[in-house]
């Protein structure tokens, strides 16, 4: 072979995927939230009312507010908790191997099923869980605290458990690429450590933020089995709202829920893209 | 190709009657000596459900009495729903519940059965095909099975009130459920569902998060405390539900509940683990509760039990020795052992005359009769369930069917209903 | 340099809790996997046993943790793979200028964005429709792959924004040909971030739910056999699974390292 392969031939495994099985789904879905439907049918049609209905009603802007709620603060902490790992592996663990043996270290929890994960939740932060026995035993507080499980806290600490790692890794890659003799400089020039963080290694982090920032809020944003089991069932979010029309087979509602949700996610991606263009700062 | 289809129905028919003859007189089914016996080797039956039901002991047995291979895919209470409908080619045979049944069956995904099939059609407990237990009892609110249990004809969806000969499902399984409690917890008697409310369970009580379901708890519970009177609790006027979601939207928001579940494991999880002590669950999960050494009690109630029944469906595209293998399976699953695999679960059986057969006298006095146990009782896996002499919370089949107070249903005002609810979780 | 001794410490110990934190239901797992045979999910220990261990080799009342597992490991090989390929197809593609680049890069983030459960659900009626039986390794496939794609096309163009074009341009004007240019000069150079792609999409796809409900047909994956089970009497047995999954990943990563040790000692020897 000597001759390039044309890009758009390159492309073409990635626009086939996506064509089969996420823009055929996504039109499904779009044409769907246009039915009608009743106790037991779907009717095709084109109906507004599935619109009307999720954007009028009060419950619907009290659940977007409180998975917009969830989102941003669990991003507010990954955001913190992974931009300190990041810094840690990428310009204190100066030996790859060890990089790579830490990364390893994070993974392996997620290698056990979530499902098993989130029902070990319970014996963990329960009244009669490790968390409150340990607290009992050091002698901090009298009674159990029931606020570490079905909360909110619950819900984002489950969270910031699951998804501070896609926060860690596009920031860690991109700390990797910072020319190390710019922090050099930097530091001969006399700034100190936060000086240097904060003129030299955040700008220079940004495109990892916002990929890190876009897979976190956009999982939360999604989520449906987080909170429903976090939350013992008593915390709402878009998802939660969807799988309650989707289980009793009403489509549409949940469609047009879901293109809602579609078009709200891709504001808040578009004005993340915004502040940082990552196809063009990578 | 009909015709040799119609004849091997015939041929397996006649022995398959033969067989059970032998296994009237020897206590168990040993297979089919035919030519069919050898096809029907082959035949792979997709079933899938809710793990309550979709047991590896029963597919183990399917192999040892019919030759053939059951395929069981156990799935959560959404799933089953959702893939009843959106995937009719990812199964054979549907183990659903009758208020589901009542959204499946008029997609059209599923086949009438034919009730001249099955062979103990005659001997299914009334509920199913009257609705009626005895010839005098009311019948339940709710999505009564009789009443989503059969269509008008060969290729109807239509839901016929009367008993035609085409079954949308046959039943298999049923059970009253009631509030479960910690005896050592609550610290006075229950006697009524309102006491799911009582102050004094703040942040220790729960309900079922399937809002179809939950929200009959609810009325339940709103009905005891002399709150609202239901015309039918399975079939909500729009001001019930909205005064049903209000009482307990506040109770929710004074902390009454520490955690709603959905699934059988997590009901049994917060009671085990003290985090809930009074909430509605299902007699199993009572059980699985107690064999931690937990006291818990399936606590009877003055006003009645929540009744669900399930059975199980033909999908469509099944034809020929397929079909014919299903009614097989489904004519096998009615003959006893099945039956009694359930009632020592705590369940019951649609058929019970073949079940007893398949269960020692003590065991039915103590499952069914409601007498007190003459023996240890063993669960179905070997394991000691109940000690001698305790009696079953509830007691016999008849007072615990007989009080049926409503069933589990799908109400015509289900699209306002999940819309209440939704208010009801982000309040 | 004080300052940054001090900044270290105080890193390295923030690390620490963190890693303390991801393991947190790992050790309530492995507590609670030697649970006595009579205890639950649950706290308290009811005695102390391998029962569950014993257990996960046994016939369950409800499900196959074998036949699920299988699956759950072909197809996030299967899916790792495929990423793999496709997100470097695709990095080398956006490097250049082509018809759609924009559209598809957008396609690419509404797929990170869609609802997992929609997906799952849109696969499943798009199979219905075209009169196909959804399996685990076609539309289940699929479902994954909408999802590990986007992780890895992204972590690809994040590599190749960055890459010094000039050692390329270097190669080019010794004569070597585009193959050669990127097997001996690319591929080395961005393999790191090819096994970083291949461990996300591994994981995603190993534990992904929501995308395989509608998607999977018949037969479970592990975390759909998973949930199925907890409609029943569920034990400690699934703490079991976890405990054995932890340590299996710990010997293999273990072997992976020194593996790598072994090299880089046999190179410099």
């Amino acid at each position: 072979m000597t001759r390039a392969i044309p890009a758009w031939l390159q492309a073409t495994p990635l626009a086939l995927v996506l064509g089969v099985f996420l823009l055929i789904p996504i039109l499904t879905v779009i044409v769907v939230s246009f039915w009608d439907y009743d106790q037991t049918r779907l009717i095709p049609g084109f109906v507004l009312d599935n619109y009307i209905d999720a954007l009028t009603e009060g419950v619907t802007w009290k659940t977007y507010l409180s998975t917009v709620r969830f989102a941003v603060i669990t991003w507010a902490i990954t955001l913190t908790m992974g931009f300190t790992v990041a810094y840690f592996l990428a310009f204190h663990v100066t030996s790859t191997l060890w990089q790579m043996v830490f990364f390893q270290l994070c993974t392996i929890p997620f290698l056990t099923s979530n499902i098993i994960r989130m029902i070990s939740w319970i014996p963990f932060l329960g009244r009669n869980g490790l968390i409150n026995q340990a607290l009992q035993g050091l002698g901090l507080t009298d009674h159990p605290l029931d606020f570490l499980l079905f909360s909110d806290f619950a819900v984002i600490l489950a969270f910031v458990h699951l998804y501070t790692l896609f926060m860690v890794v596009p920031i860690f890659n991109t700390m990797m690429r910072i020319d190390r003799s710019l922090l050099e400089a930097a530091r001969d020039a006399g700034a100190g450590f936060w000086s240097v963080v904060r003129h030299v290694v955040i700008p220079l982090s940004l495109p990892g933020v916002a990929i890190g920032s876009i897979f976190v809020i956009t999982l939360v944003m999604g989520d449906f089995i987080t909170v429903r089991l976090m939350s013992g069932g008593q915390s709402a979010s878009v998802g939660v709202m969807m799988m309650n029309a989707m289980s009793l087979l009403q489509y549409p509602a949940a469609a047009a829920h879901a293109v809602v949700l579609l078009a709200v996610v891709l504001l808040m991606v578009a004005a993340i893209l915004r502040v940082v263009d990552i196809r063009k700062e990578l | 190709m009909k015709d040799t289809t119609s004849l091997g129905r015939r041929r397996l028919l006649k022995s398959a009657a033969a067989a059970t003859g032998v296994a009237a007189g020897s206590g168990a089914i040993t297979g089919f000596p035919t030519i069919w016996a050898q096809n029907i080797k082959n035949v792979v039956l997709k079933q899938f459900g809710t793990g309550v039901s979709n047991q590896n002991a029963i597919g183990d047995k399917v192999k040892q009495d019919l030759g053939f291979t059951l395929q069981m895919t156990a799935l959560d209470s959404d799933a089953v729903t959702q893939r009843a409908v959106t995937q009719p080619k990812s199964y054979d045979i549907a183990d659903i519940e009758y208020w589901i049944c009542k959204k499946v069956f008029p997609a059209g995904v599923l086949q009438p059965m034919d009730t001249k099939k099955l062979k103990y059609y005659d001997k299914i407990v009334p509920i199913f095909t009257t609705g009626k237990m005895t010839p005098t009892s009311t019948i339940a609110q709710g999505t009564a099975p009789h009443t989503v249990g059969y269509v008008e004809g060969k290729n109807s969806t239509k839901f016929s009130s009367k008993p035609t000969e085409w079954f949308t499902m046959v039943p298999t399984i049923y059970n009253a459920d009631t509030l479960g409690i910690r005896p050592d917890l609550v610290g006075r008697p229950i006697t009524q569902w309102k006491d799911l409310l009582d102050p004094k369970f703040k942040g220790k009580a729960s309900i079922l998060n399937i809002s179809s379901i939950g929200i009959m708890d609810a009325a339940m519970v709103c009905e005891s405390a002399g709150l609202i009177k239901y015309k039918d609790k399975g079939n909500m006027t729009r001001p019930e539900i909205d005064k049903t979601i209000a009482v307990f939207t506040e109770a929710k928001k004074a902390g009454q509940f520490r955690a709603f579940w959905k699934t059988f494991d997590e009901s049994v999880n917060l009671m085990a683990s003290g985090e809930v002590v009074i909430q509605s669950m299902w007699s199993p999960a009572i059980a699985a509760v107690r064999a931690k050494g937990i006291p818990c009690v399936y606590q009877p109630l003055k006003e009645g039990y929540r009744a669900w029944g399930g059975g199980l469906g033909l999908a469509k595209h099944l034809s020929g020795l397929e079909l014919d293998a299903a009614y097989e399976y489904i004519n096998w699953y009615m003959s006893g052992w099945v039956g009694a695999y359930l009632n020592r679960q705590g369940y019951y059986s649609a058929v019970l005359d073949t079940a007893k057969q398949y269960m020692k006298p003590e065991e039915w006095d103590f499952w069914m009769e409601g007498k007190p146990a003459a023996i240890d009782i063993m669960s179905p896996e070997g394991k000691l369930m109940e000690k001698k002499g305790t009696t079953r919370d509830g007691g016999s089949f008849a007072t615990r069917m007989g009080s049926v107070a409503c069933w589990n249903a799908v109400m015509d005002e289900v699209k306002y209903m999940v819309r209440k609810w939704n208010e009801f979780i982000a309040a | 340099m004080r300052n940054r001794g001090l900044a270290h410490t105080l890193l390295a110990s923030f690390f620490a809790l963190f890693v303390l934190f991801l393991y947190g239901p790992t050790i309530t797992i492995a507590i609670l996997s030697f649970q006595g045979p009579e205890g639950g999910l649950t706290f308290p220990m009811r005695g102390v046993s391998l029962r569950w261990f014993a257990n996960l080799f046994e016939t369950q009342a409800v499900g196959d943790f074998g036949g699920s597992f299988t699956r759950s490991i072909a197809l996030a090989c299967i899916v790792t793979g495929l990423t793999v390929a496709i997100a470097l197809l695709a990095g080398l593609a956006f490097r250049r200028r082509f018809a759609g680049a924009t559209a598809l890069f957008y396609l690419t983030v509404a797929s990170l964005i869609m609802p997992s459960i929609l997906i799952s659900l849109g696969i499943g009626l798009m199979f219905n429709i075209a009169d196909l039986a959804p399996t685990w390794y076609t539309s289940a496939l699929g479902a994954h792959l909408t999802w590990t794609l986007p992780f890895g096309v992204l972590i690809m163009l994040a590599v190749f924004n960055r890459f010094d074009r000039s050692l390329e341009e270097a190669a080019r004007d010794l004569g070597a040909t585009p193959w050669q240019v990127f097997r001996h000069v690319v591929l080395p150079l961005i393999t790191p971030s090819l096994i970083g792609v291949a461990l996300f999409g591994f994981t995603l796809s190993y534990d992904e739910f929501a995308r395989s409900i509608m998607s999977a047909g018949s037969d479970n994956t592990l975390p759909l056999e998973i949930y199925g089970m907890t409609t029943n009497v569920t034990s400690p047995v699934l703490y079991a699974l976890g405990t054995l999954t932890t340590v299996f990943s710990f010997m293999v990563i273990l072997g992976g390292l020194g593996a790598v040790v072994l090299l880089r000692r046999g190179r410099i020897g």
